[in-house]
Order: C-alpha cells, then sequence, then structure tokens
C-alpha cells in the first residue's frame, strides 16, 4: 500500500534537527490539505516528528514507514498541511 | 568563570573531570522527554536541569532556522529558567542539535557550551584509573561512568587478569597494549543482568580462559544453559597472576553463582554484592524469596574478612562514591561503617535483613531478562540492539540507593 503525496523532500544523510527544519519550511510551501513525504536515514527522526505534530497547529502525521535501501533503513514520514 | 580547553565544546572526558570536580553548571537537554526520562546526565550531586525537545524550540519558536528559534524560544519561555552566571551545557541525543542549541544560547549571551556526541557518547566513554601500580602490582579499575559499570584488570609480571569486562574491549586492549600486559584469563564474578559482558568475546580475542560460576551458566528465568565455552569456578578457587594469587570466593545471593574474588589480604573485588554506599538486590533472578536469605549469609561472610581490604565493586549508583581521584573503592572497615545496606545486616536479625532485602527491592527491569539471556548465549544482539538494552544507568542495588539521583527542575 502506497501513500499518495503532493512533495517529496529527501533528507537522507543529514543529521537531526535538519530533516525536520527543512520538513517545516517545505510544509509552509504547501497548500492546505498536501501531503509531504520525507525522507530521512536519522533514525530519530522517527520519535520526532511524532513530538512535532503534537505541538504545531497546522499539521498531521499521516503515516510513518521504514523502508530498507541497499542494507539501509530510510525513515518516511508523510505530514499533511491541515491549515 | 576561567575555563581550560574549548569552552564551547565539551567532550564526554571533559563532562566526567567537571562531574568529578564538582564544577557548577546547568544541563539545557532538548532530546524526547522519554529519553531524559530514562537516561540523564547525573553528576556527585543533583545537576539543575531543564529537558525542552528541541522541535518544541523550533515550533514554538517559529523561525526558519534552528538557531533563530532557539534564541526567539528561549526569549520567550525560557528567560528566568536558565542561569546567566554558569555555564550552560547543550545535550541531545548524538551532538548535533545540541550544536545549534548552544549556539542560539550564545547569542542571548549565555555561556553554552555543547557535549560533543550528545549523550550516545556519554553513554559510551569509558575511563580507566590506576588503584594501585607498583613494579610488581597493578589493579585498574576501568569505568563506563554513564551506566555506573566497574571492571579491572589486574596485572603483575606482565601477565594480567580481566575481572568483569564490559561490553566494548577496547579499554582493556588499549590497556594491556600500552602497559606491555598479556590477558591470561578473564573472571566474570556472575552472570550479569545490567549489562552486556565482555567476557566471552575478550577472551577469544585475546586467547585467554574465561572463568565462571556454573551456576550461572544457566539462565535463571528461562532454565537454559549457556551456549559458549566456559571453565567453572570452585568456591576457593585460585588463579595465579605474575607473582600474586586471586581466590574465587562463592557468595550467592545477587545471583546463584556470584563470586567475590580476593587479590592476597589487600583488595577483595565483590563483584555485585557490597558496593560502597550500598548492596546488590538479590531479585534478579526472579527468585527474590529464595535468594535474599542466602545474599545475608553471604554479605555476612564478606565482612569476617580483614577489615583493612579494599572493596573494589561491581556497580556505582552515584558518582559521589568515587574517592578524590575518581576512583571506587573503600576499606572493608569504612563500608561497615557508612554502608546502608550492612549497617542494616549488622544490627537484624537473619529474618529482619531478608525483610529488608524484600521491601527495598526498586523495580524490576524488563530489558535484564533479555540482557541475562544474551550474557548466556541464547540471544544475539547487534550494536543498535545492545546500546538500546543498556541505555541509562544500572539498577543492580536496593531501591536506598536511587534517593535524589538527578536534578531535575521541570
Amino acid at each position: 500500500m502506497s501513500q499518495s503525496f503532493d512533495k517529496l523532500l529527501d533528507a537522507r544523510g543529514l543529521n537531526c534537527p535538519m530533516p525536520l527544519v527543512n520538513a517545516r519550511k517545505e510544509i509552509g510551501k504547501l497548500e492546505p490539505g498536501q501531503v509531504l513525504k520525507v525522507m530521512a536515514t536519522d533514525r530519530g527522526s522517527v520519535a520526532d516528528f511524532q513530538g512535532w505534530v503534537k505541538i504545531a497547529k497546522n499539521v498531521e502525521l499521516v503515516a510513518q514507514e521504514t523502508e530498507s535501501v541497499d542494507g539501509a533503513s530510510v525513515y518516511i514520514h508523510y505530514v499533511k498541511r491541515t491549515t | 568563570m576561567a575555563e581550560r580547553r574549548n569552552d564551547e565544546v565539551w567532550t564526554a572526558e571533559d563532562l566526567l573531570e567537571r562531574l568529578e570536580r564538582r564544577d557548577k553548571f546547568f544541563v539545557l537537554d532538548v532530546r524526547n522527554r522519554d529519553e531524559f526520562g530514562r537516561f540523564r546526565i547525573e553528576g556527585r550531586e543533583p545537576l539543575p536541569a531543564v529537558n525542552v525537545p528541541y522541535f518544541e524550540m523550533l515550533e514554538l519558536g517559529g523561525k526558519d532556522e534552528m538557531v533563530d528559534s532557539v534564541v526567539a524560544y528561549v526569549e520567550q519561555h525560557m528567560a528566568n529558567q536558565l542561569p546567566h552566571a554558569l555555564p550552560i551545557l547543550s545535550v541531545c541525543a548524538k551532538g548535533d542539535t545540541s550544536q545549534y542549541v548552544a549556539q542560539g544560547l550564545r547569542r542571548l549571551g549565555y555561556a553554552s557550551a555543547n557535549l560533543k556526541g550528545g549523550m550516545k557518547a556519554w553513554g559510551l566513554h569509558y575511563a580507566t584509573r590506576a588503584v594501585v601500580e607498583t613494579p610488581t602490582l597493578a589493579v585498574y579499575q576501568v569505568s563506563r561512568p554513564a551506566r555506573g559499570c566497574l571492571s579491572y584488570v589486574v596485572a603483575s609480571a606482565g601477565k594480567a587478569v580481566v575481572i568483569d569486562p564490559l561490553r566494548h574491549l577496547h579499554p582493556y586492549l588499549d590497556l594491556a597494549r600500552s602497559k606491555g600486559l598479556t590477558i591470561e584469563r578473564v573472571i566474570d564474578t556472575h552472570g550479569h543482568a545490567d549489562h552486556i559482558s565482555g567476557g566471552p568475546a575478550l577472551a577469544s580475542q585475546t586467547g585467554s580462559s574465561y572463568h565462571l560460576h556454573p551456576y550461572d551458566a544457566i539462565h535463571p528465568i528461562d532454565v537454559l544453559p549457556a551456549t559458549f565455552p566456559f571453565e567453572p569456578i570452585r568456591d576457593g578457587q585460585i588463579f595465579s597472576v605474575g607473582q600474586h594469587e586471586l581466590e574465587a570466593l562463592h557468595i550467592p545471593g545477587h545471583t546463584l553463582g556470584l563470586v567475590a574474588v580476593r587479590l592476597d589480604g589487600r583488595y577483595l573485588f565483590t563483584g555485585d554484592s557490597i558496593f560502597i554506599h550500598s548492596i546488590a538486590r538479590p531479585d534478579l533472578g526472579g527468585k527474590a524469596e529464595t535468594w535474599a536469605p542466602l545474599h545475608g549469609r553471604s554479605l555476612r561472610k564478606l565482612l569476617k574478612l580483614p577489615g583493612r581490604m579494599t572493596v573494589l565493586p561491581g556497580h556505582f549508583s552515584s558518582l559521589d562514591e568515587a574517592d578524590d581521584k575518581g576512583i571506587f573503592a573503600a576499606s572493608l572497615d569504612d563500608v561497615k561503617q557508612s554502608n546502608d545496606g550492612l549497617l542494616v545486616l549488622q544490627r537484624e536479625s537473619e529474618d529482619g535483613f531478608v525483610r529488608y532485602l524484600l521491601k527495598s527491592l526498586p523495580r524490576f527491569i524488563p530489558e535484564y531478562v533479555d540482557i541475562k539471556r544474551i550474557n548466556a548465549g541464547l540471544l544475539a544482539a547487534d550494536e543498535d540492539a545492545a546500546s538500546t538494552l543498556e541505555l541509562g544507568k544500572n539498577v543492580c542495588a536496593l531501591s536506598q540507593a536511587y534517593k535524589d539521583s538527578s536534578g531535575e527542575t521541570t
């Protein structure tokens, strides 16, 4: 089952906090209702995106997935801009 | 405040030195709240600390860039919480995000440093201290300060015995190389529950023998035998190391196969029995009621040894148990007069002491069952799984050891 999205942010190889910093900037450019797919290799991003959407007023975490690419884990976050 | 080295970056080693010296500083920890709850920096005395996850600073600070958000967040929400008179150590999981936080604080005029490598580096830091170092005998204490784990290298005439080696082997291999020592034996005083033993790996890597009491080669909860080779330790067994002798003393209680090791009449490696300020818990094998009376009898046996012997324990619960050289050691006479559990032992009957033990049990740590499985070779763990299982400070002592260990202010 693949989740639909409107924009892709490739944050692979970036250390904390950049996946989240860059995702916030990209979310600001989306229309309400649109979804950003974030790909990250920082494992901590899983808990951080969960914590972030709890306090951010305009976003919702639609789904999180982990994929294995060439033996390395890629953490994928689908974030929807709500308002 | 005059500081040596770099004010803006503290390594794990710098941090340990400052904690040992009781330097005053404030900790701003920007990890998730549950990570902070499980594992934080602890000093000789409670450290002032505050935990604000970085994503809250980012979102509530409301700027595009991390440093700008830190500045805005601190100005709006934290101005009264952060001291201007103390250095502020910024801490995160791996030391990246905390750099931005430290930079933001400095922009606001605070003296802020970043913990290099974050809590990961602090958790993996090892320190090696000489307890005694003479031409004929040396004893080194190798500690993992963030976890409160202690291990030892006894050396004489170029030969060495390693007692209770911890998971990472580099401290022992480096010490052996720099002092020109051949590691002949590795002894585990017991099957550990709180940390993954480096014993079997160190023995196989150095071609030395691995010694364990046979009772601890059976997982106490699974009741399954260990899968790796070991030489069974007997009560009273003598091991030579250079010109000196080590003697194993079977002292069941914390585990059924626990041994203390005495070095001549001078040093007593107590494993998980007597610590400096506290004593070990008897319940990690899941048999508290049955093992508690054994524990009491074993401790009484140890108290009959010569009082001038130096106790070298397997754990500490607070850095404050170290002497001014950062070594965790005290004479048996001293611990008899100051150790919480031993004071109760000396004034209570056997039954009274068992009641004290059973009402002093800290919470059971579920991860410890798996760690014991790994230590019996019944389960494998890669580096990630191993560090997750070993996260935070050991909980091997009675509950009295964990009072006032944190300085959380929020």
